[in-house]
């Protein structure tokens, strides 16, 4: 416009500057971003990241569970009446949920502890005294272990009362009960750890029972007739020696922090396939009734 | 009554896990069994009426035709799980700012607490250790503990209740599990905690802790009460009443499992397999409170011995 | 109202817009404790309080979640240390010649100095990149192994990347008249800047 133009020109300083056309483009142009940095759902950056819609259309929230690598874990949709948590109690969730309280703590500890008969000890009063919050970090581990082998075993006792160990389901309740052993045994390893008189004992007494196993220790029937000795049988394997030293430590700590874990996420791995292959949450589901049974096939 | 004795019993920190499963453990056991119950009211509704079986939907959770079978998962599965993640850590701060875990003095190999106790999920082991050796309370019995939770789904040819809660339907697996989850191991747990005191001594609830109570107590050997005096004697006898034992407790659950009670039909689709398996396990469990009575009334230590191994 | 899929459209409030739990009528509210547990359904609080309800969840999760963030980092700087101690005694100043003394040097990493001006200790660590120098008595200098970095006998760097000379060591008397040497008091002097060196506690003059 040749007025603007003549005005532009005439006008001298900042505010002239400002009137030109160029810099009113421009100014409508840093509106126009600003205007899309408030729909954040929008921009480039979220969609790189999130690749699914996130608004509330069915598609979406099927997409929304389906496309994450995390949540994927589920199916799309689940029973109706399996979200009421009377049905599940929800006890495998929450002991999953422990299992990476425990992981993200332990890995934590591991930051100011030494696994050797020297300064175990001592490490422990270090974190609990002059490391901030480690009193606390140390509390949230030993209590979420114990919280986790009672949830584990309710998982259990509902799995069961549920009748969700029959067919198709057998071979999962038999991964569940390795899972349950080795929970036992994460948290075993784990007693000796802070070398203190509690857990020393309790391992000595846990071990010596190792010694009486039979054919394997050298006090269980028939070990000796074998060649068992304290310095060869399962005791033995276990503690690294006859005594539980600095030996049994290190090798507690190591099947404490690395090789329990490692099996157990295998096993954990396995327990989730095949509950969404056996066809997801067992129920509820409708009853049936007695004179209802088919009759067995014979092989 | 000493109920500073069992209050200290119940607040020391490791302990605090089994003072929460007494209120925890009967507590599921009633939520899961209300359910049950009310499944079983439902089964016996259908039962009494053919037309409302066949037209039912066959859940208590209610439903109408047109209802949809499945929800979505974001964000109705999601949500709750979400909501469990919260109190779950609320429950577990709560916990660890309160109370401390235990560190007691550095390990010394030349001197054992007294009592010495295992963690309390192993108490039920070291219990056992009072009535059976090491042999066989340490090793044995729990790989068939072990063996025979995996064999559960192997051994129940009850096709019913599958996926649901039921106590008419499987009365056999729930009464056995009962007897032996919170019967024996939660009771032997409780036990190990509550009750065993200094020197692995039985002390009642309410009874102060006393490290120099002294304890007459004899043990005598079962052989040895009879009068039988020789080895091979001893090993004979022992055996004859083991013998005896699994056959009576054998028969006593073959006539359990006959019952017009116990659904009959379930104990016929049983093959020879599953059947035998059940009843070794069954009386192999059966033997722990055998032994317990024999032990805590009777005195009684051992009741086969031979060169190789003392039951 | 977003669009639903046909076959949803019988449930209406199952699914769509996401305000109605699964379409399950509850039980009759006769017990206290659902009464309680009312107040925290969905259908038992008022619609203009779901969005209050929702906004302090989502704020106590996220004020929990940074507290937690805050504990995880402070968690990393432990608040006492169990490091070798920085102050030592190393003799009187009449034990020592002029020239280069490496008689600390395996022992406390530090080399001592003595000059018609006084005695001063140097921290044997390249300014480089805090290798540790060797001193050659037959080149009269200190040679650095791990880039070759060379200083005069009296720790002034001349050839390599060193930037600058190697730092000295504070340097006291205590009453008995022995040198005590703190290491973790340095003496510098960068490239540029004034020198240190003739600070109090950098060199003592006897």
């Amino acid at each position: 416009m040749p007025e603007d133009n003549g005005n532009a020109q005439e006008k001298k300083g900042l505010s002239g500057l400002l009137d030109r056309p160029e810099i009113q483009a421009l100014k409508e142009k840093v509106k126009g971003d600003v205007q899309a940095f408030k729909k954040p759902t929008k921009t480039d950056l979220f969609k790189s990241m999130f690749r699914v819609k996130h608004d509330e259309t069915p598609r979406s929230r099927a997409l929304g569970v389906l496309s994450n690598v995390f949540l994927h874990l589920h199916p799309a949709k689940v029973n109706r009446d399996a979200v009421a948590y009377n049905y599940t109690w929800g006890m495998g969730g929450i002991t999953f949920y422990l299992f990476v309280v425990l992981t993200f703590t332990g890995a934590l500890l591991m930051f100011y502890y030494h696994p050797s008969k020297i300064v175990a000890f001592r490490d422990i009063l270090y974190l609990e005294h002059d490391v901030p919050f480690g009193k606390l970090l140390r509390n949230m581990h030993r209590w979420a272990a114990h919280l986790m082998i009672i949830t584990v075993w309710l998982h259990m006792f509902r799995v069961y009362l549920t009748g969700s160990y029959k067919k198709p389901r057998e071979f999962n309740w038999l991964v569940g009960v390795i899972l349950l052993v080795l929970t036992l045994l994460l948290s075993f390893t784990g007693y000796l750890l802070p070398d203190d008189q509690l857990g020393f004992w309790a391992v000595t007494v846990g071990t010596s029972m190792a010694r009486a196993t039979p054919l394997l220790g050298h006090e269980g029937p028939f070990g000796p007739e074998l060649g068992m000795t304290q310095f060869n049988d399962v005791r033995f394997a276990l503690l690294g020696g006859s005594i539980v030293d600095s030996n049994a430590l290190l090798r507690s700590y190591i099947w404490h922090c690395i090789a329990i874990p490692i099996i157990v996420s295998t096993f954990l791995v396995v327990h989730f396939w095949r509950v969404r292959k056996d066809g997801g949450i067992s129920g509820p589901s409708p009853v049936v009734l007695e004179g209802e049974i088919k009759p067995e096939r014979k092989i | 009554m000493d109920w500073a004795q069992i209050w200290e019993i119940a607040v020391t920190p490791d302990n605090v896990p089994i003072t929460a499963l007494l209120f925890l453990a009967p507590f599921y056991t009633w939520y899961g069994l209300r359910q049950a119950f009310a499944n079983d009211r439902l089964i016996a509704q259908l039962e009494a009426s053919p037309e409302m079986a066949k037209t039912h939907h066959r859940k208590v959770q209610a439903w109408k035709p047109g209802w949809a079978r499945e929800v979505h998962t974001w964000p109705y599965l999601l949500r709750i799980e979400f909501l469990a993640l919260l109190i779950v850590t609320a429950i577990l701060m709560v916990w660890s700012i309160t109370l401390d875990a235990p560190l007691e003095e550095p390990a010394n190999p030349n001197l054992t607490m007294n009592p010495a106790k295992a963690p309390w999920y192993f108490l039920g082991l070291q219990e056992m250790l009072v009535y059976f050796d090491p042999w066989m309370a340490g090793v044995v019995l729990p790989t068939l503990i072990i063996v025979g939770l995996m064999a559960i789904p192997y051994i129940d040819a009850n096709p019913l209740g599958a996926g649901y809660y039921t106590y008419r339907q499987r009365k056999w697996a729930i009464w056995t599990f009962l007897v032996g989850f919170l019967g024996l191991w939660v009771s032997m747990v409780i036990i190990g905690t509550f009750i065993r005191g200094p020197g692995w001594m039985w002390f009642w609830p309410g009874v102060t802790w006393d490290h120099d109570r002294l304890v007459f107590e004899a043990n005598r050997d079962l052989p040895d009460l009879v009068g039988i005096t020789s080895m091979a004697g001893k090993s004979i006898f022992g055996g004859f009443v083991s013998l005896l034992y699994v056959a009576g407790a054998g028969w006593a659950f073959h006539k359990l499992i006959t019952r017009p009670g116990f659904n009959r039909k379930i104990y016929e689709r049983m093959n020879i397999l599953q059947y035998v398996t059940m009843q070794l396990l069954l009386i192999l469990m059966l033997s722990l409170p055998m032994k317990m009575l024999a032990k805590l009334v009777f005195r009684i230590k051992y009741v086969w011995i031979t060169p190789w191994f003392n039951i | 109202m977003p669009e639903s899929s046909v076959q949803n459209q019988v449930s209406a409030g199952a699914d769509g817009k996401g305000t109605g739990a699964p379409e399950a009528p509850q039980p009759q509210k006769a017990k206290p404790w659902q009464r309680v547990a009312g107040l925290f359904s969905k259908d038992g609080t008022p619609a203009d309080m779901v969005a209050t309800r929702r906004r302090f969840v989502g704020a106590s999760v996220v004020g929990f979640l940074i507290v937690n963030l805050l504990m995880f980092l402070r968690f990393f700087f432990p608040r006492a240390l169990f490091e070798p101690k920085t102050s030592f005694r190393i003799g009187y100043p009449a034990d020592f010649g002029f020239g280069v003394d490496t008689k600390f040097q395996q022992q406390f990493r530090v080399w001592v100095v003595r000059n018609p001006e006084g005695l001063f200790v140097i921290y044997a660590r390249c300014t480089h990149l805090g290798c540790t120098p060797d001193w050659k008595p037959s080149e009269n200098k200190f040679k650095c192994p791990c880039h070759g970095s060379g200083y005069d006998s009296e720790g002034i760097n001349f050839e390599g990347p060193a930037p600058r000379p190697m730092d000295r060591a504070n340097v006291e008397l205590d009453p008995e008249g022995q040198i005590v040497v703190d290491t973790a008091k340095l003496y510098q002097w960068p490239k540029g800047a004034p020198t240190q060196f003739n600070d109090d506690g950098a060199i003592l003059r006897v």
